[in-house]
């Protein structure tokens, strides 16, 4: 951080300094005006965090931008938001990778060059093509970084080796300490997982998807509430919670480096990974600028800052960015398991089949899903 | 009141110029919204986007389920719960101060029972969570003692210690100022007629005072049942009131028209609450 | 008689319980603005002002309180003179439909503002203007005026019937006496509705966040941190809402205890 950064000052001994000899009122006109400087808006829509200034501030300052972010839960809530604004509001989308295809049909999203992009550093092949991501040869998203989803839990309540299955969340010591983050997508993969669906978890038939059902309500006894990310975080931090389903290194990793005794495994079942990945909005008048902002996410500089962002980490997907990370932040990187040989790397999790990418249900429609999760709540 | 030797032009210009605003105002953009809330009920969604129409399917689809009905009791059932906690816990306080506190004791009690309504409610709530937690102040408190900890968060109690949180120091202000107002020759009667306590509450204080009492009822169920932050953060969704599902349904793939369903009928369910209940403060009135 | 002095004894105990239930989360959330712990615990961590500090160099932060205060003050005006309108109407008129009127203008309140906030976005995105400060201030408006009204229309009930009429006959026409007599007599209840409509937009977050799109205000802001990544920056925010909010209701009570006085005038 070398460049003066009016965004994150916390760390800047010199504005410390000054702001102890002028107090807070003294500091307000400049940022006042700053607000106010002739700078592009670039509009963004995303998950929690991603246009948090841990992220965009460097980017902001050499290009005289700034980032407007609305942040969602959800690819349906990102899809309604999307629907209820004017076309060409949003000039960067983050997109769970699962929705892009949806984005792409319902034409809010504009195509991208993969010339633009660092396609051929990519760390898996998967990478290079994910699903959804092209349409008739032709790329509409870029891929920014994944996580992995499995069992979450405190290590004071569970054992390691109970958390190796998704059946720790029915051990009777925390019946009413398991919670769920409030979105029926990954809850009802990982009920479909223990159920043995493997990889098919998203496509199955509807005595399955009945069996799923019949899963998750055995479940409800032992749920002690359901949470967004903030409440999520903070029930898991204060021992509210004993276990998650439905999250997995996004929200423990925060707490673990705030040192509670929490952590997330992928279970013998397997996990789910997320994807997040950046699109362009339709009509946009900032494309070019957004296209650097990409850019520069998919350089290693920016793909180490997706990698410690403050709201939630992710991992890398380029090899420059895995290195960079290694090199300038060893202790994330070895705590995210990003280090060559290390048994559970993301991405030997992903070679040895135990990672299903998420995805929406085949057979059943986004709705039935939803329906199903208002009934379970209420359950 | 109007008063009676005022001139009746009321189509002047000068009468207009105050009349009329706020009938055009309400109307573009109260009246407006409401009945077109009511219309989107109707609409339909095709793939996310929301498309005009009639029909009957949003709503057949809401009633249909068992969930809606479950949100439905469920949220008439807390918010009542609410109502009486809050009402119980409010009265002795509003008798103390209707009766036993000096005029300025009184105007400070209300001036200080003010101030939370200019308080952030989220981060009143936010407290609250801090407070409840198990490893909280309550729980910490309760600890010199040896007992506990419990469980508050993410259960009915939580809720309603959200609800009050909201309701208490209105339903407090409401019910003060409307004994206050009692007549005190009227108690002073009664005690003289031999009249107990208890009798003279029951007999005079609360039957003088009813009207007020009624609409600070009204009041306090109208915000809990319409309020998503306690039930949501204090009660961890575990049982989702209609406006959680309100939100739940606007958020899952743009299904407004299905949240318009929820909100018209939370509007009717309020509407006939509170208009049976004015009417019944009303009528005991023109009885005296 | 014992009872009545275990009364005198248990009944200000149990206004004091009741006061510390309501003043508790004010308390606490203060004191968390101070504490040094991200998730605060008891015991608390130590003193620390590093929450202000963000706050204070967070340039949305800025950006939210400029918008709330132009979303607040708008809102005010229109309210305010929606409230006077209304209210004067109801004082020196009798015209048909009188209880429709009234009603248009004191029925928001009644509706919770989930409802509202829904209503408004469709209604607002509707007719296009959704997604901007002016719609938060639009849908403020509409909820506050009743209480503008109110305090007006008391105000209104305190004036001499004779005052107006007695202008007339003394030459004036109705817009002067409204002028010099009506206005000059409202005013200390115009301030006082001008800071207490002023102060409920300056804390309304349900609607704000639905109808505002991408243009923040302070308590959306406190509901994105409260969502996301939760931290003591929201009691330090809190804080300094509570005092704004504080210092208008301060000088809306000062007004309207000056309106006591004067009222005899």
């Amino acid at each position: 951080m070398t460049k003066p950064s009016t965004r994150n000052p916390i760390l800047n001994p010199s504005r410390r300094a000054l702001l102890r000899m002028g107090g807070g009122i003294a500091l307000s006109a400049p940022f006042v005006s700053r607000a106010w400087a002739a700078t592009t808006e670039i509009n963004m829509l995303a998950w929690y965090g991603h246009g948090e200034p841990d992220m965009v501030a460097d980017f902001e300052a050499a290009n005289n931008v700034k980032f407007v972010p609305k942040y969602y839960a959800g690819g349906d809530n990102m899809l309604a938001l999307i629907a209820q604004s004017p076309p060409g509001t949003y000039d960067i989308i983050l997109s769970d990778a699962e929705f892009v295809q949806q984005l792409n049909l319902a034409g809010y999203i504009e195509e991208l060059n993969p010339a633009d992009y660092p396609f051929d550093d990519m760390l898996h092949a998967d990478f290079q093509q994910f699903p959804g991501h092209w349409a008739d040869g032709k790329l509409h998203s870029l891929i920014l970084r994944g996580g992995h989803l499995g069992v979450s839990y405190n290590k004071n309540a569970i054992s390691a080796e109970e958390a190796a299955s998704y059946s720790c969340f029915w051990k009777p010591e925390v019946k009413g300490k398991v919670g769920h983050f409030d979105w029926h997508l990954p809850s009802l993969g990982m009920m479909s997982l223990y159920n043995g669906n493997g990889a098919n978890l998203w496509d199955i038939d509807d005595a399955a998807w009945g069996d799923v059902q019949e899963t998750t309500m055995g479940l409800r006894q032992q749920v002690g509430g359901f949470f967004d990310y903030g409440g999520t975080f903070n029930s898991l931090k204060n021992g509210e919670m004993l276990a998650m389903c439905g999250i997995g290194d996004w929200i423990t990793g925060v707490l673990e480096k705030d040192g509670a005794p929490v952590g997330s495994v992928i279970p013998k079942e397997g996990g789910i990974q997320f994807t997040e990945s950046y699109c362009i909005g339709k009509d946009s008048e900032k494309a070019d600028i957004v296209k650097a902002f990409m850019q520069h996410m998919l350089s290693p500089a920016g793909q180490v800052k997706s990698a410690q962002m403050g709201a939630y980490p992710g991992f890398c997907v380029t090899k420059g960015g895995r290195a960079a990370l290694i090199e300038q932040d060893p202790k994330e990187a070895a705590r995210s398991h990003q280090m060559e040989g290390m048994s559970n790397d993301p991405i030997a999790l992903i070679n040895e089949g135990r990672i299903h990418y998420r995805d929406i249900p085949k057979q059943q429609s986004l709705e039935d899903w939803n329906d199903f999760w208002s009934e379970y709540k209420n359950a | 009141m109007p008063l009676p030797n005022r001139p009746k032009t009321t189509f002047s210009a000068y009468a207009m110029t105050w009349r009329l605003p706020i009938i055009v105002w309400q109307l573009i953009f109260f009246v407006g919204p409401v009945v077109f809330m009511v219309a989107m009920s109707f609409f339909l969604v095709k793939n996310y986007r929301m498309t005009e129409a009639f029909e009957f399917v949003n709503w057949s689809k809401m009633m249909s389920k068992g969930y809606f009905w479950d949100s439905y009791w469920h949220t008439i059932w807390i918010a009542t719960l609410a109502t009486v906690c809050a009402m119980c816990l409010a009265f002795p306080a509003a008798f103390a101060l209707a009766f036993k506190a000096s005029d300025n004791t009184r105007r400070w009690a209300i001036f200080l029972l003010i101030i939370p309504f200019f308080t952030s409610y989220l981060v009143r709530t936010f407290s609250w969570f801090v407070i409840l937690s198990e490893s909280g102040v309550v729980n910490a408190m309760l600890g010199y003692i040896g007992l506990g900890p419990y469980t508050m968060l993410n259960t009915t109690f939580g809720t309603l210690v959200g609800y009050l949180t909201l309701t208490l120091p209105l339903v407090v202000i409401l019910q003060t100022v409307s004994m206050a107002n009692i007549d005190k020759t009227l108690i002073e009667a009664a005690r003289n007629l031999g009249c107990k306590p208890a009798a003279t509450l029951w007999r005079v204080i609360i039957p003088l005072s009813k009207s007020g009492l009624i609409i600070a009822a009204v009041f306090c169920f109208i915000l809990s049942f319409g309020d998503f932050v306690a039930p949501f953060y204090l009660g961890g969704s575990q049982e989702p009131t209609l406006p959680i599902l309100i939100l739940d349904t606007t958020k899952s793939g743009q299904q407004w028209p299905r949240a318009a369903v929820v909100a018209v009928i939370m509007m009717a369910t309020l509407f006939t609450i509170a208009f049976t209940a004015i009417a019944l403060a009303y009528r005991k009135r023109a009885s005296k | 008689m014992s009872s009545n002095r275990t009364q005198n004894i248990l009944l200000p105990i149990y206004v004091g319980l009741i006061f510390a239930f309501v003043f508790a989360p004010i308390i606490f959330s203060i004191i968390f603005s101070f504490n040094s712990q991200r998730f605060p615990t008891i015991p608390l961590g130590s003193f620390t002002t590093e929450w202000y500090v963000k706050i204070l160099n967070d340039p949305d932060v800025w950006e939210a309180a400029l918008n709330s205060l132009i979303v607040s003050v708008s809102t005010a005006f229109i309210a305010t003179f929606l409230g006077f309108c209304t209210a004067y109407s109801d004082y020196r008129y009798n015209f048909r439909f009188k209880g429709p009127y009234l009603a248009l203008i004191l029925l928001p309140p009644t509706i919770p503002l989930i409802i509202m906030a829904l209503a408004m976005l469709a209604w607002l995105s509707k007719i296009g203007v959704s997604g901007q400060l002016w719609s938060i201030v639009i849908a403020h408006s509409v909820l506050t005026a009743p209480f503008a009204m109110a305090i007006i229309r008391l105000r209104l009930h305190q004036m001499d019937p004779d005052l107006e009429s007695a202008s007339w006959n003394l030459g004036g026409t109705e817009w002067g006496t409204m002028r010099h007599v009506i206005v000059p007599f409202c005013k200390p209840a115009i301030v006082s509705a001008l800071c207490l409509t002023a102060a409920v937009s300056f804390d309304e977050f349900a609607v704000s966040w639905f109808v505002s799109g991408l243009n923040k205000t302070l308590p959306v802001l406190i509901l994105e941190i409260v969502q996301g990544n939760i931290d003591p920056q929201v009691n330090a925010i809190g804080t300094f809402v509570f005092l704004t909010s504080m210092t208008l209701v301060i000088v809306a009570q000062l007004f309207f205890l000056s309106r006591q006085t004067k009222s005899s005038i």
